[in-house]
């Protein structure tokens, strides 16, 4: 029973971990709590299955789809909404408003487009059959979202430090007035950062859309909070560390769930961030973010 | 979109029943429905808008009522908060002037609106509350949907009966008033019968991830799973149940949540074998149920669900009583509730002393073959 | 005529009164804002007063002036006890850790059948009247005005602006932090508990993260320069959701447009423009 508590507890991690990655970039490159996130997890999903279903796309075509969709809607929303904020020299909290509201409306927009109930991909697109591994039992949809958290943060530290896209964005995140002056195109970062995020979280979407069947327009949101909370202990901007508390949240809960009571799941979970905070108040890494370097 | 069908309906209404020389009273009777239609709640309360909508056109369709007027319904959006519930009552009643009212969707809604419903003596039916002391709120406060604590005795019983059932985990959505009630039920029931609760866990009615508490059961042993959810956790619960190989041979059994065709559709194959009790479900037999899904499928092009078949039920409840009340007057609108007798999709009907169904005869226990509700035999 | 313009009051009394606690716990988040610390713990605090007020009502029936206090009391105390720890924290930190308050309270309502657990508490008699909600929301805004013109407004800013520096300047910081938890602790409390008992029912569920972010929301979309832009903020933000009605499924595509639209427009709020003190 302990081995596949710690399997659960890694996919539970993975998939938060997969959640939180786009949104510490979001959240540490563009210094944005973009409360549209949430809303870009339910859109790739639903894109993706606009794709199987009306484009009779396969699995992975539709993925890609959906995540390139989700990319520029998240580029469309920044360009109109944010972009105005930032040019203003706005207030941080500007954002988290403007991000409020524009929840509401596509949220709205997308109940009245694909309708409030739960829908599904087809059967069979991924083998729902569980293997049993020694003393494991794992389904395909659960190994394919452990590989991809893992391939997906290997490839953002390759495209962070390797590529001149992601050191042009970490100059940014570090300081954005210098980047801009030594001649970092700002405009070319913000919207490559809104793709990728919006498209990390719509690969979040989609595969929590396969493994529990559920695509819904508000699938998104209760992920959220928890998301808030493994980016800060993680650091802002910090993928590593979005992965490492994306993993410690999830044996967390499926520990006090397995072992002492599911009662306690949410409430232990946030106990230890409050306590985290309060013993390491600036995150895990101990990285001073915010506003105060 | 709807209500101007069904005003639309209405008027083609009017004008043959006016060509037959049927007397025509030309003032519509109003009715106020507040229905969470947008929100997370929005799939709940558009299935029993659904249902409503249907139920009002067959009925303006078939001379209305009060000797040829029709129903007007007017729907206001609470978006499952409690304080655009009460404003959406007080609009209602202040502004449009209704006669009755319907909904709110959830027992929540409920406990904030009923109180204002009552205060001004308009009788007030929620088709979808099943929380404890819902019609405590006042003499005016109905209720159509099934308490549980008829049905699942029944379901109990039977599955006891079939499985030789002993031992069983219990499990259930904790933050949910809907689910905590079903559970309480569930709980007694069990003691009552013997059977014995090897662990009772919870998870939230927003969790997807059930697998801690389904690896803790599955090291168990249990005879059964007994489950109080609403059909999104609760198809999601069924789907990893079996991929964590709790066989086939443990039955789940559900609650009135799970009485939705999203169990089936979101489990797949694992839903096969889920035992539900109810006294109604999509494959009932009798002409009027396949005349309701068949009307209910041609318009909406989707399966009804429970809330759907609550929801029609109660719009033909509620124009009896207005022809038993002789006119669209509140008071006497209460008074003939009470006396309600109907034969619906749910079986017989009345209300007890205490506004709620008075009893569930009927309750059939179903399982789910293939994707499909049957009885289970 | 007379029953017309009745109809009219008694249509719009919960939204009228709903207007009025809302900007009692935008004034609750302006509190803490004004010294330019995040703490979203308003949601959890005026959940403590929603419960405190309502199980004094329907548990041991006290009379209502008593019931308020004791609302605006106990959440106080509890600021008081958490705010030492959460006082090391600042920016995003304190946020989350002050929403983190919020959910573990949550947890705690639903599994304490004392405090009513999922069901909630219901049957609350209507106590909060037109004169009480609106005389309270008036002589707060008025303190806040008066506190705003005088040295701890200066102080505030000070604070605001640079902390180093006003601890310089002989400003007892941690003072004026504690001081403005605790205060807006108490307020939202009392928003709670004044709620509680205009819309008979409260539940669990209604003080989290979403109750947190709109709280906040009051205060930003209505402006912190002025006590009186929280207010505002309320206001319009209570208002939207029922004059949109007419727009039936399309109500809160028009309300989060009407936000996104106000935010881009007057980014520091509607009444984001200093109409402040003379000299200083």
């Amino acid at each position: 029973m302990l081995a596949q508590q710690l399997f659960n507890a890694l996919v539970l991690g993975s998939v938060h971990a997969l959640f939180a990655l786009g949104f510490t970039l979001t959240f540490g490159v563009l210094r944005v709590i973009n409360l549209l996130y949430g809303f870009y997890v339910a859109a790739g999903a639903f894109a993706a299955l606009v794709a199987v279903q009306s484009l009779g796309l396969g699995l992975w075509a539709a993925g890609a789809f959906g995540v390139v969709v989700a990319g520029l809607v998240a580029v469309v929303c920044d360009f109109l909404v944010l972009t105005p904020l930032r040019r203003a020299k706005a207030p941080e909290l500007s954002s988290l408003i403007v991000t409020l509201g524009g929840v509401l409306l596509m949220n709205s927009l997308m109940q009245i487009v694909f309708g409030a109930e739960v829908r599904r991909f087809p059967a069979r697109l991924l083998g729902q059959d569980a293997v049993t591994i020694g003393p494991l039992v794992v389904a395909p949809i659960q190994l394919v979202i452990i590989a991809t958290v893992f391939v997906l943060v290997a490839l953002l530290f390759w495209f962070m430090e390797r590529t001149r896209l992601g050191t042009a964005i970490r100059a940014v995140a570090e300081r954005p007035d210098t980047a801009a002056l030594m001649g970092v195109n700002v405009g070319l970062v913000v919207a490559g950062v809104s793709f990728l995020s919006a498209a990390l979280s719509a690969t979040a979407g989609i595969l929590i859309g396969l493994n529990f069947n559920a695509v819904h327009p508000y699938m998104g949101e209760p992920m959220m909070l928890r998301g808030f909370a493994i980016i800060i202990i993680g650091g802002l901007g910090d993928i590593r560390g979005a992965l490492v508390a994306g993993l410690a949240l999830g044996f967390l809960e499926v520990m006090t769930a397995g072992y002492v009571s599911s009662n306690l799941k949410e409430a232990v979970a946030f106990t230890a961030l409050i306590l985290g905070l309060w013993l390491r108040p600036n995150g895990l890494f101990g990285r001073a973010s915010g506003k105060r370097a | 979109m709807n209500r101007r069908t069904v005003l639309a309906a209405a008027a083609v209404f009017s004008a043959t029943a006016a060509l037959s020389g049927l007397a025509v009273a030309a003032e519509p009777v109003k009715v106020g429905a507040i229905e969470c239609l947008t929100g997370p709640a929005a799939k709940y309360g558009t299935m029993i808008k659904a249902g409503f909508d249907l139920a009002a056109e067959e009925i303006n369709a078939k001379g209305g009522i009060l000797k040829g007027r029709t129903i007007e319904l007017i729907y206001e959006d609470s978006a499952a908060q409690k304080e655009q519930a009460i404003n959406a009552a007080k609009k209602l009643i202040g502004r449009d002037h209704v006669v009755a009212l319907l909904g709110p969707t959830l027992s929540n809604e409920m406990f904030a609106a009923g109180p204002v419903a009552n205060e001004r003596g308009l009788p007030i039916i929620g088709t979808s509350n099943t929380a404890k002391g819902i019609t405590d709120i006042g003499e005016f406060v109905f209720r159509t949907s099934l308490p549980e604590s008829d049905v699942l005795p029944v379901t109990l019983k039977k599955a006891q009966a079939k499985f030789g059932i002993k031992k069983v985990a219990l499990l259930y959505s904790n933050d949910d008033a809907f689910t905590k009630s079903g559970f309480d039920v569930f709980k007694e029931t069990l003691e009552k019968l013997g059977i014995e609760i090897a662990t009772i866990e919870t998870f939230s009615v927003k969790d997807t991830d059930f697998s801690p508490q389904l690896t803790k059961i599955k090291s168990l042993n249990v005879d059964a799973l007994v489950v109080s959810a609403l059909a999104e956790a609760g198809g999601g619960l069924v789907l990893q149940a079996r991929q964590l190989g709790i066989p086939k041979t443990v039955p789940i059994i559900g609650g009135n949540g799970f009485n939705s065709p999203k169990i089936a559709e979101i489990a797949g194959d694992s839903a096969d074998g889920v035992i539900i009790g109810s006294p109604w479900f999509i494959a009932k037999e009798g002409a009027q149920n396949k005349n309701f899904v068949e009307s209910f499928r041609k318009k909406y092009n989707m399966d009804p669900d429970q809330f759907a078949a609550q929801a029609y039920d109660t719009m033909y409840i509620l124009a009896a009583a207005f022809d038993r009340a002789g006119e669209a007057d509140s008071k006497k609108l209460r008074d003939a509730l009470t006396k309600t007798d109907n034969n619906g999709l749910l079986g017989p009907f009345k209300f007890g002393a205490d506004r709620s169904p008075a009893t569930a005869e009927g309750v059939v226990v179903t399982t789910i073959k293939g994707g499909k509700f049957t009885l289970l035999q | 005529m007379m029953a017309t313009l009745d109809d009219l009051l008694w249509s719009y009394q919960s939204l009228i009164y709903g207007l009025g606690t809302n900007a009692i716990l935008g004034l609750s988040m302006y509190a803490v804002l004004q010294l330019g610390q995040l703490s979203l713990g308003q949601a959890a605090f005026m959940g403590i007063g929603a419960y405190t007020g309502a199980l004094l009502t329907l548990r041991l029936g006290l009379p209502f002036p008593l019931v308020l206090a004791a609302a605006a009391m106990v959440p106080a105390l509890a600021a008081l006890v958490i705010g030492g720890p959460t006082m090391k924290l600042s920016g995003v930190h304190l946020a989350i850790a002050t929403i983190g308050l919020g959910e573990v309270l949550r947890v705690a309502y639903i599994n304490t059948d004392a405090m009513g657990g999922a069901l909630g508490l219901s049957g609350i008699p209507e106590k909060s009247t037109f004169a009480i909600i609106f005389g309270l929301l008036a002589v707060i805004l008025a303190g806040f005005i008066l506190a705003s013109r005088s040295k701890i407004g200066r102080a505030c800013e000070a604070i605001r602006e640079d902390e180093a520096a006003a601890r310089v300047m002989g400003i007892d910081v941690s003072a004026y932090k504690m001081t403005a938890l605790v205060i807006s602790a108490a307020l939202a409390g009392l928003a709670g508990a004044l709620n509680a008992h205009f819309s008979s029912f409260i539940g669990p569920n209604e003080f989290a993260f979403e109750a947190a972010v709109s709280i906040l929301s009051f205060a930003i979309l209505g402006g912190v320069t002025t006590p009186f832009g929280p207010v505002l903020g309320a206001f319009v933000l209570t208002a939207l959701p029922e004059l949109l009605r007419p727009f039936h499924d399309f109500r809160l595509v028009f309300n989060g447009l009407i936000i996104v639209l106000v935010v881009i427009f007057l980014p520091r709020g509607i009444l984001g423009f200093r109409i402040r003190r003379t000299g200083g």
